[in-house]
């Protein structure tokens, strides 16, 4: 009883939290940090000025500038006044860098939860998907599936999130495709950093498989359980690549 | 007329008339592309994009939330792969919590970005590049250009024998909901309309749900089509 009243008293204190710029300006930042870690933006690239941006994120201006702020602490961007000015990314080559910093940042506990909230949203895209998708849609997936290149890690983190994309879009549900598509923004740069190995790049294609298999069986429950494991599988590599790395 | 009649005259008229739309945009298009010996560049098929589409975005209460040309890889002179579609007023998409106006979808054309799609391989590109004819996408979630549950009808646009694009119109589900339910409703018993892959677009049974599949086998039913639409309504006897 208290404890259910407890409950209810901080869902209502969330639902009248204030809407501050505040988790804006970082969800910006952090979108725009993963695009410059995977290399989207590169050395040297203008970045969109603060307003174009503003509009573009659709936030205010002045979320945009305190963004740009974070990235210029981080070292990741850099502004130079002038005719010629504005904001320039300056991460060459530092992603890996940047990756593991905030693999060292993040607490095992923290891993676990970004694991156990991403696959509540990927596995119900998965079960919705076995019985939603029809034999055309299985074609597609397999399509894109037989695209990736394996021996690439660009290509199969493209094919990662891609594939993520259109079984969130196979559930049919809207609200699942874009927590989907804020959630690859958020971590998959992160998550995926297993996809550097070979044999980990050879484990996503085989998992992709196996999950469409039991979409075409119409087996919701074990495309659930299978992504659920795939999605596992990619955590335990980055707590042991953490554990590594703090040795 | 009987309330069966009423209906599929609906849902064909409903249609219709944003094809109708769709097919003068299509010949407009054909006719400058003609023109300029089909060599084209994208600055001129966005200018024609714009002129055509955004009167019809700006009426209120329009149920077209999107509409433009899409090229055929390399079909235009100076880029690869292009979209000019504008959105609505009402689509929400990529404008977080600001009120939308109506605008150019920014799309990624550069085929080395990592959220660069190949559009040739999505269904409303696919269809009618294979069938050379109108088609009717969804209800789907596209992620593309919406972010919301949507219908996409698309038509090929050609050059003398070469598909050059797909000119098309996006509607949201929800308005194509609120504008059949009550003509399949009138019906009196138990009626869905799907589209050709039998995935649910409207149901008079709540348990129906818009995007699931009705699986014909098991159930006693009638069914019949909606013109050419590629819909058609779904008649359980019992």
């Amino acid at each position: 009883m208290p404890r259910s009243i407890r409950s209810a008293t901080a869902a209502r204190a969330a639902v009248f939290a204030p809407l501050v710029a505040a988790g804006r300006a970082e969800l910006v930042e952090q979108r725009l940090t993963n695009a410059i870690e995977l290399g989207l933006l590169s050395h040297g690239e203008r970045l969109p000025s603060e307003s174009e941006m503003a509009r573009q994120f659709g936030v205010a201006t002045v979320t945009a500038r305190e963004a740009l702020e974070a990235l210029r602490e981080k070292g990741l961007v850099e502004t130079r006044r002038g005719r010629d000015g504005g904001s320039f990314v300056t991460a060459d080559g530092e992603f890996d860098l940047v990756l593991e910093r905030r693999l060292r940042e993040l607490s095992r506990v923290e891993l676990r939860d970004m694991g156990a909230y991403y696959s509540a949203i990927a596995a119900m895209a998965a079960e919705l998907a076995a019985d939603r998708a029809t034999s055309d849609d299985i074609d597609q997936l397999d399509r894109a599936i037989d695209q990736v290149d394996v021996e690439s890690e660009v290509s199969t983190r493209r094919g990662e999130g891609t594939f993520r994309l259109e079984i969130a879009a196979l559930s049919q549900s809207a609200r699942l495709v874009r927590e989907e598509l804020r959630l690859q923004g958020e971590f998959a740069p992160l998550l995926w950093i297993c996809l550097r190995e070979q044999g980990q790049r050879d484990t996503s294609r085989a998992a992709h498989r196996a999950v469409v298999e039991a979409i075409s069986d119409m087996n919701g429950e074990l495309a659930r359980r299978r992504t659920v494991a795939h999605i596992a599988d990619a955590i335990e590599w980055l707590l042991d690549a953490k554990a590594e790395l703090e040795q | 007329m009987t309330a069966v009649d009423d209906c599929v005259s609906a849902v064909r008229d409903t249609f219709g008339a944003v094809f109708a739309h769709v097919d003068e945009w299509r010949a407009r298009f054909e006719g400058a592309i003609a023109a300029a010996g089909g060599r084209i560049s994208s600055a001129e098929i966005d200018a024609l994009t714009e002129s055509l589409v955004v009167g019809g975005l700006g009426i209120p209460g329009a149920i077209v939330i999107g509409a433009g040309f899409v090229a055929a890889p390399r079909f235009l002179s100076d880029t690869d792969w292009h979209l000019a579609w504008w959105l609505g007023k009402s689509n929400t998409f990529g404008v977080g919590s600001s009120t939308p106006g109506i605008r150019r979808l920014e799309a990624v054309e550069d085929e080395r970005a990592e959220s660069f799609r190949d559009y040739t391989n999505l269904e409303w590109w696919r269809v009618p590049a294979r069938t050379g004819s109108r088609h009717i996408t969804g209800p789907y979630v596209d992620y593309l250009c919406t972010d919301d549950y949507t219908l996409t009808l698309t038509v090929p646009a050609r050059h003398g024998a070469d598909m050059v694009g797909i000119v098309g119109a996006d509607l949201y589900v929800t308005d194509i909901e609120r504008m059949l339910l009550p003509w399949v409703r009138a019906i009196g018993q138990k009626a869905t309309i799907v589209n050709s892959a039998g995935r649910v677009v409207v149901s008079t049974d709540p348990h129906r749900a818009t995007g699931s599949l009705l699986r014909l086998d098991g159930i006693d039913a009638e069914t019949l089509e909606c013109g050419d639409t590629g819909l058609s309504l779904v008649l359980d006897r019992s």
